[in-house]
């Protein structure tokens, strides 16, 4: 994780507000603490040291979290994989590295899971869970329970921009409205109870490429790769946007709560995606105040 | 000046109890700290979380959807009641409510793991104390410092005489938040927001200091005899009267002086507790130590395998465990800090306590003196009176 996040919320008075916001920031640091790979003592940290040729258990919300994760690497056909941190310290993507960094094995089917025992093993010498977009969409996805559970009606939460959360809509509005890029034209997506994720290697690269790796090829994707999913789950979105993201042009089946913005390279300016565009949750222009949300 | 960096034997960091016995754990209050009691629990081989209760619907919603099929109780005479088979039960309500669920769980024959302070008045503490005393069943205060390696580590060098002549002890505890609750129902807002409740609230020197102080404590094997403080409202000010930011000054019988501060309003240091010695100084932050040498400081022999950091003017070294083995591997850096969070050591030492005799690392009685000396501490601060800490106050009645 090691991002930013960020949140609006609709609530009465500062205090109140205040208040609010912090239970939902606390329950993002606690997310964090579990799940970052650069936290020695996160969960995910403690599997990565002893899970070789042991068993780990892990507390339940680290093991909901991890059974979805192999759920959705096998439902992707590999292209989505929490096990690559191996590969992300070996294209420089972790920061300083240790003598030693970016060796070691990936693949998503060398982890064992015990549902009795919520028991984690790693069955590879060198395998590194590196959770990174999905655990940060569970904490976005924790985060609006928080709200709910608060009475908040009204909120937009984002976490590194790349995965935003509405929660309702602004007043008069169908929905929290969040451009898929930067750039000029693009496409408007309208969030209501709605996560949104764009990946898109773009964001961050090094000489060998973006920072989305493609576990088939244990190489970084190219530049232009880029894919955005929308869904009632934030974890959900933000895993099948970096498979859709590996996957090109490859046509992946989504899970019925997923739905695919747009998938494909990004083909110069204004913004225009090369690959397919869904009409739904997206306003084709800048949409004037109240407008309706397309069919 | 060099600093080493203070790091544990690896079976002290072995976050698994590995123990063939099942023990049967209730947890009262689903707070922030009982959310995080859950988690580190459920990593505790031999622990299986049978119930949690609280009284707040939302806090305890988000705890039971924490654990598939957890089940959750309003309070603790129902949990006592439907979980009969519960051998331990962990305290984490809100500290003037500890008491009541406290002797209720003895009372039911169970093991307790109460967390610090143990009360809000010395009566409530003393009765807990003593309660606990005449039990047969384990009774475990979390005051943290105790369970902690690095802690325990450092305190064998301080114990050793490595500091040598005492000069100073300074702590600090600074965190950028409100202590502010919401709930969508007034009433339950109102109980949540206690930290803020004049009446019953031990303020930032009760509910952190208290673990800092016990801190020095524990390496000095003494107490403060005395405390002055003052506090004000500098950041949040939103009508309420507990201080945000506060000063205690602690006086021990032979002039030594504890100097602590905290606030709500800023995070920088966050928390950390400093021991000044002629030889050298410790700065412990809970999750990692380190250990300033003067120039005149003998050399010892661990050094040789320190791995060295920086610290602004000061260069640092760092102790390691298994340093042989680890240079050998090129991994000194991994042996830095603390594995597991704090709070996942001192209930690793009650569950061995309940399940294989082991010996508490925080009792009832350390527990009562640490909450004694920060109720006056407290005092101290909303009176602006200098407050005596009678060790008559220490007495289990």
């Amino acid at each position: 994780m090691a991002t930013r996040f960020e949140l609006v919320l609709e609530a009465e008075g500062e205090a109140r507000q205040r208040g609010i916001a912090e239970e939902v920031f606390e329950e993002i640091r606690h997310c964090e603490a579990s799940w970052s790979a650069f936290a020695r003592e996160s969960v995910i940290s403690r599997v990565n040291r002893e899970a070789h040729g042991s068993v780990v258990v892990v507390d339940s919300a680290t093991f909901e979290l991890l059974e979805e994760a192999l759920r959705v690497a096998v439902q992707s056909d590999g292209c989505f994989d929490p096990t690559l941190g191996v590969l992300m310290e070996r294209h420089g993507f972790r920061g300083a590295q240790e003598e030693g960094a970016g060796t070691g094995s990936w693949g998503s089917s060398a982890v064992q899971l015990d549902p009795q025992t919520r028991g984690v093993s790693l069955g590879a010498e060198g395998l590194r869970l590196d959770l990174g977009g999905i655990a940060k969409g569970r904490a976005l996805d924790l985060a609006a329970e928080v709200l709910r559970d608060h009475g908040v009606e009204r909120a937009l939460l984002h976490g590194g921009t790349s995965s935003v959360l509405g929660l309702g809509a602004p007043a008069g509005l169908p929905g929290w409205r969040v451009a898929l890029s930067s750039d000029d034209g693009a496409p408007i997506a309208v969030l209501r109870d709605r996560a949104l994720s764009v990946s898109a290697s773009t964001g961050r690269a090094s000489a060998a490429g973006g920072h989305i790796i493609d576990p088939h090829s244990g190489a970084p994707c190219q530049l232009s790769a880029m894919a955005a999913v929308i869904s009632t789950s934030a974890s959900l979105a933000d895993a099948w946007s970096t498979a859709l993201c590996v996957a090109g042009e490859r046509v992946l089946s989504l899970p019925s709560d997923c739905q695919a913005l747009c998938q494909g390279p990004l083909q110069g300016e204004p913004w225009r995606p090369g690959g397919t565009l869904t009409d739904q949750f997206i306003l084709p222009t800048q949409p004037a105040q109240g407008q309706a949300l397309p069919a | 000046m060099a600093t080493v960096a203070l790091t544990p034997s690896l079976a002290e960091l072995s976050p698994l109890r590995r123990t063939d016995t099942t023990l049967s754990v209730g947890i009262v209050g689903t707070g922030r700290q009982g959310r995080a009691i859950l988690q580190e629990l459920q990593q505790i081989e031999g622990v299986e979380i049978a119930a949690v209760c609280d009284v707040d619907p939302g806090r305890l919603k988000r705890a039971t959807r924490r654990v598939r099929g957890l089940t959750g109780y309003a309070t603790v005479e129902e949990l006592l009641e439907k979980e009969s088979g519960v051998q331990a039960i962990v305290i984490a309500t809100p500290t003037h409510l500890h008491r009541e669920p406290a002797l209720a769980a003895l009372e039911a024959g169970k093991h307790v793991y109460c967390e610090a302070p143990l009360a809000a008045s010395v009566e409530d503490s003393a009765a807990l104390a003593a309660a606990a005393r005449k039990s047969d069943q384990v009774f475990a205060v979390g005051l943290l410092a105790r369970s902690n390696p690095i802690y325990k580590l450092a305190r064998s060098f301080f114990r050793s005489g490595s500091l040598r002549d005492l000069v100073s002890l300074r702590a600090q505890n600074f965190q950028k938040t409100s202590w502010r609750n919401t709930s969508p129902d007034p009433e339950r807002e109102k109980a949540l927001n206690w930290r803020l409740d004049p009446r019953i609230s031990l303020g930032l020197p009760g509910e952190f200091g208290t673990h800092q102080f016990d801190a020095y404590h524990w390496f000095l094997g003494r107490y403060p005899t005395g405390v002055r403080g003052s506090g004000s409202v500098r950041v949040h000010k939103d009508g309420r009267e507990v201080a945000d930011t506060v000063a205690c000054d602690l006086v021990f019988e032979d002039g030594l002086h504890l100097a602590w501060q905290s606030t709500l309003g800023n995070s920088y240091d966050g928390r950390y507790e400093v021991y000044s010695g002629s030889m050298a100084s410790f700065k412990l932050a809970w999750t990692a130590g380190w250990m300033f040498k003067e120039a005149d400081a003998p050399t010892q022999g661990w050094e040789v395998y320190a791995n060295r950091q920086t610290f602004h003017n000061d260069q640092g070294i760092t102790l390691i465990a298994d340093a042989t083995k680890l240079a050998a591997q090129g991994k000194l850096e991994q042996g830095v800090g603390l594995p597991s969070p704090p709070v996942h050591y001192a209930l690793a030492n009650f569950v061995e306590a309940c399940t294989e005799g082991a010996e508490v690392n925080c009792s009832a009685e350390e527990g009562h003196r640490a909450t004694v000396v920060g109720i006056c501490a407290s005092r101290a601060v909303t009176s602006g009176d200098d407050v005596l800490i009678d060790p008559e106050l220490f007495d289990l009645r």
